[in-house]
């Protein structure tokens, strides 16, 4: 009885984020003519696809009980990275050598580049008992500052149409980031729902302490975790870097923000060990029809910022409501 | 035991492949002699401000065939004197104007000139000196020959560094109120609303003609 009365209650908070999200598509609809058009639609799936690769990460993370605010600023330094590397490579005048690398090996220096910086943040939260939100915010201004260094503060553009494909490109009637972010949503389903990895970032979030105990190495796992966020980083800002044609040194400020909303709004818990990646998309999803809907309508990009912050803070409050019942 | 030699023997060999395909190794001096050489905006700009500015500003407007020019037909002005290579209304011209210094500022010279039933005032930009209006102005850029926005932006820069360098601080040294000055140089205008008071030139070429 208990656990089908549970069940109802997570199928309840599911239904909660659809039926948010099709009512806010009615409302945008009737209010322009422009929202339920096949190019609004592709050009709004487009846009989220950065940040549901974002947010799927920082979602594997939220559910070990932890936060990563610096996926903006790695999302920023790993596309200066892949840009600079296929735009430059590397010389050395004292060897006489220029290092030059393939789209394949930019796109893999930079989404390595990423997971190093991930896990890097991992080993700070481990081995020095960090907290998750004083180390990750740390990263965020060192990352922040390397790509100042890496691009000496301007952009670096006029990549290649073979790499613009990433983020601008079509591939079977359907854009390429959409792609990416579809195998990347899968990817994550999968590792959550069938492998042991999946099972301890939920064991590790529902009771460190019990996780523990039952033998679960909780450094290894949280290092695993933050490695592939860092890394789902580095595959949204080469997307981002792609579809702009140019590395900003500022790109993905703000970003962490937007998917710590896609990662609230889908029902994950802040404080660990509840919430699914279906729930994120829904949320990303939620978010980004937001974001659309607000353009379309011509709201001042000031009170844009006021709306999505009243969303995400209804979206806590109701989740809040959902547990004390 | 076997198992694992095989695991990590197919790793390397993946992560082998990657690599090959991946990074290419070439001699330095070998890529400088493939590798188109970088623009060189300062030898582009010196060019155009020795050989091909001068003769240009002797053909710069005066306020009164402007004002002619836009009486007849604003839109035939804008398109034969005027440019822009941004999208927007904003356009840059040649002006030359021949004027009684009013005063002279932190930022600026001001000048009175026109006709005694014709007067205006311009300012002389002689601090900030910034943006692409004297190369837009000067018409001696084409877009199509310039495959990056940064080449082009560093045309603005050097041009507004010759300015800086060379045409400011001789005038700005010597300048006083009262002085009758000759100043031709790059104006903007906007094409849905323009209006020939306030107008800010950044000067190309200044000279005292009386104290």
């Amino acid at each position: 009885m208990i656990a089908i009365q549970k069940n109802n209650t997570l199928n309840l908070a599911r239904l909660q984020s659809l039926i948010a999200l099709v009512v806010l598509c009615i409302i945008i609809a009737v209010l322009s003519d422009k929202f339920l058009t096949m190019d609004n639609g592709w050009n709004v799936l487009r846009q989220i696809s950065v940040n549901i690769c974002i947010s799927v990460g920082m979602t594997l993370i939220v559910l070990t009980a932890g936060i990563d605010l610096s996926v903006g600023s790695v999302l920023a330094l790993c596309g200066a990275i892949t840009a600079g590397l296929l735009k430059n490579g590397i010389k050395l005048p004292s060897l006489d050598l220029f290092i030059g690398f393939t789209l394949l090996g930019s796109l893999l220096a930079g989404i390595i580049a990423g997971g190093a910086l991930g896990l890097f943040n991992g080993f700070v939260i481990t081995k020095f008992k960090v907290p998750p939100f004083v180390s990750t915010l740390a990263m965020l201004t060192i990352a922040r500052g390397l790509t100042m260094l890496w691009t000496q503060g301007h952009p670096i553009s006029n990549l290649g149409a073979p790499f613009s494909m990433i983020g601008a490109g079509w591939l079977l009637g359907i854009p390429v980031p959409v792609w990416i972010a579809g195998v990347v949503v899968l990817l994550a389903i999968f590792i959550t729902r069938q492998t042991r990895l999946g099972r301890y970032i939920y064991a590790i979030g529902g009771n460190e302490n019990a996780a523990i105990l039952s033998g679960i190495s909780i450094n290894k796992v949280k290092l695993i975790v933050y490695g592939i966020a860092g890394a789902l980083a580095a595959v949204g800002g080469i997307m981002v870097t792609s579809r702009l044609d140019s590395a900003q040194p500022n790109a993905g400020t703000g970003y962490e923000l937007d998917a710590i909303a896609a990662v609230v709004i889908g029902g994950t818990s802040l404080s660990g060990g509840k919430g699914s990646i279906g729930g994120t998309v829904m949320g990303a999803v939620i978010i980004g029809v937001l974001n659309n809907g607000l353009v379309l309508l011509n709201v001042s990009p000031f009170w844009q910022q006021v709306v999505k912050g009243a969303v995400i803070l209804i979206a806590v409050i109701i989740d809040k409501g959902g547990k004390k019942k | 035991m076997a198992r694992k030699i095989v695991k990590y023997l197919l790793l390397t060999i993946v992560i082998g492949l990657l690599a090959y395909k991946s990074v290419f190794i070439i001699k330095l001096s070998e890529l400088q002699t493939i590798e188109p050489k970088a623009f060189d905006a300062p030898a582009f700009v010196q060019q155009l401000w020795e050989n091909k500015l001068p003769a240009l500003l002797n053909s710069a407007l005066t306020l009164d065939t402007l004002q002619a020019a836009l009486k007849v037909s604003p839109a035939q002005t804008f398109d034969s004197h005027f440019n822009s290579m941004s999208i927007g209304n904003v356009r840059y011209g040649l002006l030359k104007v021949t004027g009684k210094v009013l005063s002279v500022n932190e930022d600026d010279v001001e000048v009175l000139f026109g006709s005694k039933d014709n007067q205006h005032t311009v300012k002389i930009a002689t601090e900030y000196v910034y943006g692409n209006a004297l190369r837009d102005a000067s018409r001696l850029v084409n877009i199509k020959d310039f495959v990056n926005t940064t080449d082009l932006n560093k045309i603005s820069e050097e041009l507004n560094k010759k300015v800086r360098t060379k045409v400011l601080p001789a005038f700005k040294g010597t300048v006083q109120k009262g002085d009758s000055v000759v100043c031709t140089g790059a104006i903007e205008l906007n094409q849905a609303h323009y209006s020939l008071d306030d107008l800010e030139i950044i000067p190309v070429q200044c000279k005292i003609i009386q104290h």
